[in-house]
Parts: structure tokens; sequence; C-alpha cells
């Protein structure tokens, strides 16, 4: 019925023009051409009948006026042309109110289908006007279906073929905006293609006004707008929180923009505007996901959709639709990508390598560092090899570690053990480097294995940082071992806690009930050195103080060899002792070697003493000889003169007298050097020292002068008696004297020998300070044979001391402050003098 | 006893050994010389007489040993040490060196006057050897070149007619020589002259034979 009018009215027109045209030019009535006139009406649309109805209504006015104003012929003309433009008018208007009911029930089931969401998507690239007519509809409702759920929609249609035949083919819709989820793509069974639309929507004048109220019943919103893209509608909620009226948005429509123009996000306004125009212009259905502004300023998300009214001439009249808030699903998806976003950001970011296997063992994921690592990601990981394992094992496992590594996976794989492993895999540049994997497995509700994660960290530095804390460790053992010495620590109860190597060798393994201190030390220690030993030991660790022990200890031959053990203490920083370290030298050799030597020195001693003696013997004869030598020979010649013939007395006499001289001589010496030996105290006398020094100046006074020596003498006055022996004392004086007079022997200026004698404490002091050239070893010059004269036999001094010592005194020599060489003796001021 | 044409010398630091040993020496009426030290002696002039050394060996200026060291070689008097405390190694180096006795203090004049004796006796006779060799170099001394020449060869036993040949003269020129040679040298007979040609240690440079040979 509908397919054959469009043909009908055409064929109507042409021949009610024609017969029009020719009632106008045969009867010459003007009238005739509201034939014509109607026809065009009849195949008007839209705004050109608007056009044509404003032009003729313009010029109906102005014939009219024009008749009104004049009278005559051009009145009467103007008044014609009024009537026929009325006429025609009236007709025009009559039509077009019958031709757009008609023309919009044609275009639901004609020419346009909107649906832009089928071009591309389909496979066959097929145009929509190519789809079985009895299809369009079911395409448009699926491109409307995909925009609001956002679920792509697969339908199947018929396609035309230029035979005119048809052929199913099936085409999908994408939702418009893309979702980042996987959605089941909604197929519509192949018969159910055609759908009940042309019931649906009954080929009568929609009001877009009408039509957004049903909508608006539905779900809450809906507007609608007239065919130029104005608001005619617009719910009074939606006015409230838009902020604004349908006129004042339309305000922009008057300025050329579209009417949306104030609702709209900046960044969404082209992509609106360009589909909005495309809307208007063609009449397709309207889809848009944009913002939109709210009263308070905001921007929310909303998806739009428009449908345009048609009018009975299938013109469009309106357009009503709806928008849905999308604002908080919008920022739900927003927020829920910005999480995955942080997420995977997080996960490429992490300072580890993380990765992921399928139940099966295989790599599923590496994250970016991993893939950084080994310069590759799965997809390249898949090759000829049988698995993405294999491929791993095979080009990134260290060959060393391949087997190690699969045997373990797989036994985590069986078990669902957790995984922690190291190994070596290849880095980018080929270098090797030290991992440590960790995997745990993640488990259904059912408890099987859905995944592996790991993690897997370089611990390359570490592992060397390991080894050579290791080698250290190895070579400190190395050391110990070496180390002449025995090693052994103790805990602070005296457990046995360490022995080295070399003590183990040498003593041989503790016994199991002899492994603390003191058990050990009773066992091993020689039974003589034990007591002293264990009480130095037992104090050290009482007192938390280092010791060191000397003693035989058995060795694991059962011999007894002398060790010096050492034993510190370790304490921790609070100072509690946490070991004790004792460390033990053999110094069995040394021991020995210094009993060798102590037995060498005490011989050395005792020779010495004996060649002392001998040299004392010799130097004594030597003294005795020469007087006795002369003795000898005096004798000997009085012996002769006296058996001469005749006997020749006076040579005898003064020969004898030369023997009691010489003979009295060396009975001095004899007496002297008894003297030296015997420290006789009986000969002792209570007298002033004073008396004695001036005898022995006396004595002197002759070599002095022969010297030419100065001898000064001084005494400090109320000097104590002390009990001395004068004749020795005289002795140690006169040699002493001598002995400075030597000294200045060589000394160009004036030669003084100063005796001064004072009281010092409970001593008498005596100094003798010569002006010499000073003495050079004043601590031996006391010793027997010590002698720096070129011929003195060293005794002297070695009487003087002897002699003063025996006194209970002191003797010593000092270099004098100027020059030359000071001797002292004291000689004590004894308490039973006093008495 | 001792004639007076001999001295003995005595050194000693010792005043009162000194004194006692030359006491002891003028008991026994031999002359004496004493010195304190061994640079008094060597600086005082000594008769030329047979004579003897008494050397103490401990003196200040020079040990006595040394003293012999010194003169070892040029004629001096045979020497008797005397020491106070004399021990072997230096006893054994001065016997060594030509010394006649080595006393230890003290000593009985009957060691001390041997011992005298007996230097002066060796001293006499080296004196008289060399007063003979003195003599004899003095007879050598009075041979002309020629007779210096000739008088090798004959003591060494070559014919008149080798030697002869030898010089290159006549055996007659040669029988001349050596009859003055003889005379001059006051030797009895060719031994004679062999004998004084060996003191005076005149080489023998030929031998009989080979002359023979080489004739």
């Amino acid at each position: 019925m509908t397919a054959v009018l469009p043909q009908q009215s055409v064929l109507m027109a042409v021949l009610a023009s024609v017969t029009g045209i020719a009632v106008w030019e045969l009867a010459g009535t003007p009238f005739g051409l509201l034939a014509p006139v109607s026809a065009v009406f009849l195949f008007l649309r839209g705004r050109l009948v608007l056009g044509v109805l404003g032009g003729m209504t313009i010029a109906l006015v102005v014939s009219g006026l024009v008749a009104w104003g004049h009278s005559g012929e051009y009145g009467e003309i103007a008044g014609l042309v009024a009537a026929f433009t009325a006429t025609a008018l009236c007709i025009g208007a009559m039509i077009g109110a019958v031709t757009s009911g008609a023309a919009h029930a044609g275009a639901l089931l004609g020419a346009k289908v909107p649906g832009r969401s089928d071009e591309g998507a389909s496979p066959g690239g097929a145009s929509p006007t190519l789809r079985h007519p009895d299809d369009r509809p079911a395409a448009a409702y699926a491109a409307a279906r995909a925009f609001w759920t956002s679920v792509p929609q697969v339908m199947r249609y018929r396609h035309l073929q230029p035979d005119g035949s048809c052929r199913w083919g099936e085409t999908r819709s994408n939702p418009e905006p893309s979702a980042s989820v996987d959605a089941d793509e909604l197929a519509t069974g192949k018969e159910q293609a055609t759908t009940s639309v042309p019931d649906r929507q009954p080929a009568s004048v929609a009001d877009a006004i009408q039509a957004a109220k049903v909508i608006e019943d539905l779900f809450g919103n809906a507007w609608a707008f007239d065919a130029e893209g104005r608001w005619i509608y617009l719910p009074q909620f939606a006015q409230a929180t838009l902020g604004l009226t349908p006129e004042e948005l339309n305000t922009s429509r008057d300025d050329g923009r579209v009417a949306w123009h104030a609702l709209l996000h900046p960044d969404d306004y082209e992509r609106f505007v360009s589909a909005w125009h495309r809307s208007l212009r063609t009449g397709e259905p309207f889809h848009a996901e944009h913002r939109i502004r709210r009263a308070t300023g905001h921007f929310a998300w909303a998806r739009s959709a428009a449908r345009p009214s048609y009018d009975r001439n299938g013109e469009v009249r309106g357009w009503y639709g709806t928008s849905i808030d999308l604002d908080v699903y919008k920022k739900t998806v927003d927020a829920l990508q910005e999480r995955e976003r942080e997420l995977t950001h997080l996960v490429n970011m992490v300072p580890s390598y993380l990765w992921r296997l399928t139940a099966d063992g295989e790599p599923s994921y590496f994250n970016n560092r991993l893939a950084e690592f080994f310069g590759m990601d799965i997809p390249d990981l898949v090759d000829s090899r049988a698995t993405m394992l294999a491929a791993v094992m095979e080009t990134l496992v260290h060959p060393d570690d391949a087997d190690r590594l699969s045997e373990s996976l797989r036994h985590c794989v069986a078990t669902g053990e957790r995984f922690n492993m190291r190994y070596r895999l290849r880095r980018w540049d080929g270098v090797y480097r030290w991992i440590e994997g960790r995997a745990e497995p993640l488990r259904d509700q059912l408890g099987n294995i859905v995944q592996w994660y790991g993690v897997s960290n370089d611990i390359t530095e570490q592992v060397f940082a390991e080894n050579a804390l290791r080698e250290r460790g190895r070579s400190l053992q190395d050391l110990i071992d070496a180390l002449p010495v025995n090693i052994l620590s103790f805990d602070p109860l005296g457990k046995l806690t360490y022995a080295s190597k070399r003590y183990l060798e040498q003593v041989g393994s503790p016994l199991a009930h002899v492994d603390d201190f003191n058990a050990l030390a009773q066992d091993l220690a020689h039974p003589d050195d034990f007591p002293s030993m264990f009480k130095r030991a037992a104090a050290g660790f009482a007192n938390g103080e280092a010791f060191v022990n000397r003693f035989r200890r058995r060795d694991r031959q059962g011999v007894y060899r002398w060790i010096e053990a050492r034993a510190q203490p370790w304490r921790d920083p609070a100072g509690t002792i946490v070991q004790w370290y004792i460390v033990s030298v053999e110094v069995d050799e040394e021991v020995r070697a210094q009993e060798a030597l102590r037995a060498a020195q005490d011989d050395l001693a005792r020779q010495s003493q004996a060649a002392s003696l001998a040299e004392l013997s010799a130097s004594i004869a030597h003294e005795v000889n020469q007087p006795l030598a002369a003795v000898v020979a005096n004798s000997h010649a009085c012996q002769r003169w006296l058996t001469a013939d005749p006997p020749n007395m006076e040579r005898a006499q003064k020969t004898v007298e030369r023997v009691i001289r010489d003979a009295n001589a060396a009975a001095d010496i004899v007496s002297r050097i008894r003297a030296l030996f015997r420290h006789a105290v009986e000969t002792r006398s209570c007298e002033t020292l004073a008396g004695v020094i001036a005898d022995a100046r006396d004595l002197l006074a002759e070599e002095a002068l022969r010297r030419r020596v100065r001898m000064h003498i001084e005494v400090d006055g109320e000097l104590p008696p002390v009990a001395l022996d004068p004749v020795q004392l005289q002795q140690v004086l006169v040699n002493l004297m001598r002995n400075g007079m030597e000294a200045m022997e060589a000394t160009a200026g004036e030669r003084t020998l100063r005796i001064r004698l004072r009281r010092v404490d409970a001593a008498v002091q005596t100094e003798i300070v010569d002006c010499g050239p000073g003495i050079e070893f004043p601590d031996r010059i006391f010793e027997p044979f010590f002698t720096t004269k070129g011929h003195g036999m060293g005794m002297g001094l070695a009487i003087c001391r002897s002699i003063v010592e025996a006194h209970g005194g002191r003797i010593w020599a000092e270099k004098s402050e100027a020059a030359g060489a000071t001797f002292i003796f004291t000689l004590p001021v004894e308490a039973k003098v006093a008495a | 006893m001792t004639a007076d044409d001999d001295v003995v010398f005595v050194v000693d630091d010792d005043e009162r050994i000194r004194e006692a040993i030359v006491e002891l020496l003028a008991s026994h009426g031999t002359r004496c010389v004493a010195f304190a030290s061994a640079g008094d002696y060597v600086a005082a002039a000594k008769p030329d007489i047979p004579s003897c050394l008494v050397l103490d060996i401990e003196l200040p200026d020079m040990n006595g040993l040394e003293l012999q060291g010194r003169m070892a070689g040029g004629d001096h008097p045979p020497i008797v040490f005397i020491t106070g405390h004399g021990d072997i190694p230096s006893s054994v180096r001065a016997i060594k060196h030509g010394a006649v006795d080595f006393l230890s203090k003290p000593f009985s004049d009957v060691d001390l006057m041997a011992a005298i004796r007996a230097a002066i006796a060796r001293d006499r006779q080296v004196r008289s050897v060399r007063a003979d060799l003195g003599a004899l170099r003095q007879r050598y001394d009075g041979l002309t070149p020629r007779e210096r020449e000739v008088l090798p060869l004959v003591v060494s036993g070559l014919l008149n007619k080798q030697a002869a040949a030898e010089l290159r003269i006549s055996e007659v020129t040669l029988q001349i020589h050596r009859r003055n040679i003889m005379q001059k040298m006051a030797a009895a007979s060719l031994a004679d002259l062999v004998r004084m040609a060996q003191r005076l240690d005149i080489e023998i440079t030929h031998s009989r034979r080979t002359t023979e040979g080489r004739s």
C-alpha cells in the first residue's frame, strides 16, 4: 500500500498541473494555475513549504494592500492576485497538513535508516542501504543498545545483492565509548533479525515533545528540540540542575551556534557539535557521550541520544531524546582505570622482577623491569621450542643452573610447594647475574593452583659479598690453622667452644667429659705445674682479667712440653664477657734454652770469678814479688859480702838494711790485702774524720808540692765522730787524693784539689774534687782491675769501695760541674757512737 | 872471677830491684850499669866489650820483649829476662828470639849469675867470630879484581887449565894469580882457602864436571 503512494501522487500531480495550465491557456483564468501550484505543494518539504507559504503570504498581503490602496486597473489586478494567492495559500496549507503525516510514515519504512555504528564494523563493509529493509530497524536498535549498554551487538542481516536477492551476513555494533573490560558480545539469532518495529511506531505524526514526555516517564529525564535544533522542551528539574531555561539556551542557537553551547565542555564541543549537525542535517539518530555543565559549574558525564520525529510527509519536525547521567559510572570507571594504571605502574616500577607462571609453570607475564633485564618480553619467547619454559631455560638461564632450576620448578609445580632458589640469569648484555627467585601459588576456592606469582631480585653484589665473606672466613680459618699456635675458646662458664686444628693435632680431641676448662687443665697440665697454673687461671676468670700461664702440657704422644698460654676475655659492648680466647704457644725449646742459658751464665759467673781471682792473685803476687825479689837479691849480695875474704861488713850492713826495708814493704802490702778481704772491725775507734783528712794531707803534702797541686780543705763545724779504722780511712783518702792529683797531671791551669767534709742527714760526707779531664765510666770505675791509667793495677778504687762499704758507707763518683771528677763517700753516724 | 873487660847492663823500673841486682853483681865482682827504662838503655853509650843485658819485662815505656824485637838483627848483647809474673807464652817467645834465660822474681843469685856468665861467654864468642871474619874480609878486600874472579873458580875445584880457559887467560897467568891469592889470604892450603871462602859467603859457581862436559 505504502510503497505505491509516491508514484500515484506524482502521476496525479502531473495530470492536475497539465489540466490547470490548459484551463489557464484556454479560458485565460489564472485560477487554472492553482492546479500546478497545488502539485508543487504536494512535493515540497520542510522549509521549502514554509518558504513558499511565506512568499505567498507576503504576496497576498502586498497585493491586498495594493488592491486596498489603488482603484482602477492596478487595483483590479492586485485584487485578482490577492484572491489567487489567498486561494493557493489555503490549498497549500491544506496539502502540507496532509502530506507531512504520510511522509513520516514513508520515512520510517523507506530510504533513510540511521545507524552509523554499523559502518566500518561490519565485515562485509556493507552500506546500510544494502540491507534488507526489514533488517534496518533492528540494526538501528542494535546500535542504540550498543550505545547505552556498551555491549557490542552482533546481529544477522540480509544483504541485498545487485540482482535483488538477499544473502545472510553478520554485523557487529561496537559501543561508542570503548569499554576497558571484556564484555560478552550480545548476539541475536538469525531468525530474529526483524522486529516488530513497524507495529511499535505507528506512522502517525509524533510530536517530539510528546515523545519526550513518554521517555521522561520512563527515565525521569527527556528533552525535545525542534527541527532546527532549538530547545522546545526541558523538564523543570533539568532546568534547575542546569540553571538555564530553554529560552536562555536557545540564544546561542540564534547566535549561529548549537543550542547546547552553554552546556558543553570545551573538550567535547567539536565532537559533539559535528555529530549534532550531522544528525540535524541527515536525520540520523544522535548519540553522544559528553560532559554537561551543571548550575554549580561542575561538569558531569552524560550519555545523550536523540531521535527525530517526522511529520506525515516524512519531514523531520523535531527531535526528542534524553540524557542519562553517567557521572558516577564514569568516575568509577576512571577511578578503576587510574587504580589499574597505578597498579601497573607499581608492578613495573617496583625494584624487583615480577613474573607470573601458569599452573603448568609456563611463563605468562614479566613486568617491565624483568623484560628490560632480559631485553625481551613474553611474546619474544615464543619460538620453535616446545614450551616457553624450555625457551627460558635454554636462552636465559645459566647452563650450570638450568637443570637445577627446572628440577626445582617442576617439583614446585607438582607439589605446590613454595619456590625459593638462587640461580644465574642472562641479562640483555649477555652478563649472567645472580638472581634470587621466590614464587607462591595462587589457589582457587577448591585449592587448585591457578597461577604462580613470582618475584626475583638481583643479588649478584650480595652473592659476591657473601663469597668474599666466606672467602675471608676461610682464609681466617686457614690463618688460624697455619699459625704455629693453638687457639681455644671457652664460654664464660668455662665450656670449650672452639679448638683450632693445630690444637687437635697436637693435643688430640678433648674427650666428652673433659670439655670444660677445669677438667681440661687437670687432665693436660703437668701435676707439678697444675696448682699454680690453675690458681692463676681461676683468678683471671674470676676477675675477668687476661692472664698468662707457663706450664708443661701433655701432648697426644703423652710427652709433657712447655707451653705459654695467654687468655684474653672478649666482651660485648655492654662489657659482659662473651667468650674467653686462649692462645697457647709451645715454648719448650725456649724454656730449655733458658735453662741452658742460666746454667751457662752460672758457669760463666763461676769462671769469671775464678778468672778475677787468678788475676787478683797475679796482681798480688806481682805487688809482693817486687820487694821479695829485692829482698832475695840483697840477701844473696849480703851473703857474698860476708863470705868474702876479707868480709866486706860495710856493704853487708847496707844490704841488710835494704832487706829489712823491702821485707817490711812486702809485709805491708800483704797486710793491706788482708784488710781488703777481711774488713776488720776490731780496729775501729770513734774519731772525727777531719783528723784523718789532716793526716792524709800531711802525707801527701810533699807530693802535692812536687805536682804543683794546691789542696783546699773545707770542714763543716760540729761534725759528730764516726766509728772508723783510721789506717783504712787514711788509705782511702790518700788513694782518692792521689788519684785526683794524677788526674790533674795534664791540667794547664790552676791545679786545685778540694776536699770537703760535711754532714748529710745521718751521715758524714766527704767530697774530693779535682779539675782534671773527668771520668768516663763513673759506674765501672770501682770495679776491681778497672783502670784508666797506663800502668795501674785497677785495685785502688776497688779497695776504697771495699773499705767504705765495710764501714757501712757508700762511695761513688760524679762528673764535676765545671770540669774534672768528684769522688764522694759517706760514713754513717752510728747510733751506738752517739750513745 | 870475671875479667874487667866485660859489663852487665840492668834495666828495671823498680829502684829496689835495680839496687839489689847491682849490689849482687858487685858482690860477685861484676861490672854493672843500671837503667830505669828501655829508653835510657837505648840512649846510653855502651862500651864495645863483651856484655849482657838483664831486662825486666814490665817496663814503663816499653815492654822488654818489645825491646828485644826492636834490637833483633843488630848487634846487641845476649838478654837475660827477669819478670814479676812470667807466663809461659812470653818466656817461650823470649827464648825463641834468642834470650839466654828467663828468670822469675824472686830469683836465686846462682841462677842469675849462671845466666849472666853464659850470656857473656856467648857474647865473647860472637865477638871473636865477628873479629875473625873482619880480618878475613880485610884480607879479601886486599885482592885485585882479577884475583877475586879467580878465587871462586879455584875454590870450586876447577883445574888450573879449566879455570884459565874460563877466564881466557893462560894457565901460567892463572897459577900466578892463585899463588898471590893464597899469600894474600894467608891460606895454608887450598882446603884452608875453601873454608875461608865459605865464611866469606863466596859462592861455588863452577863444577869441574860441567866444565869438562863443556870442553
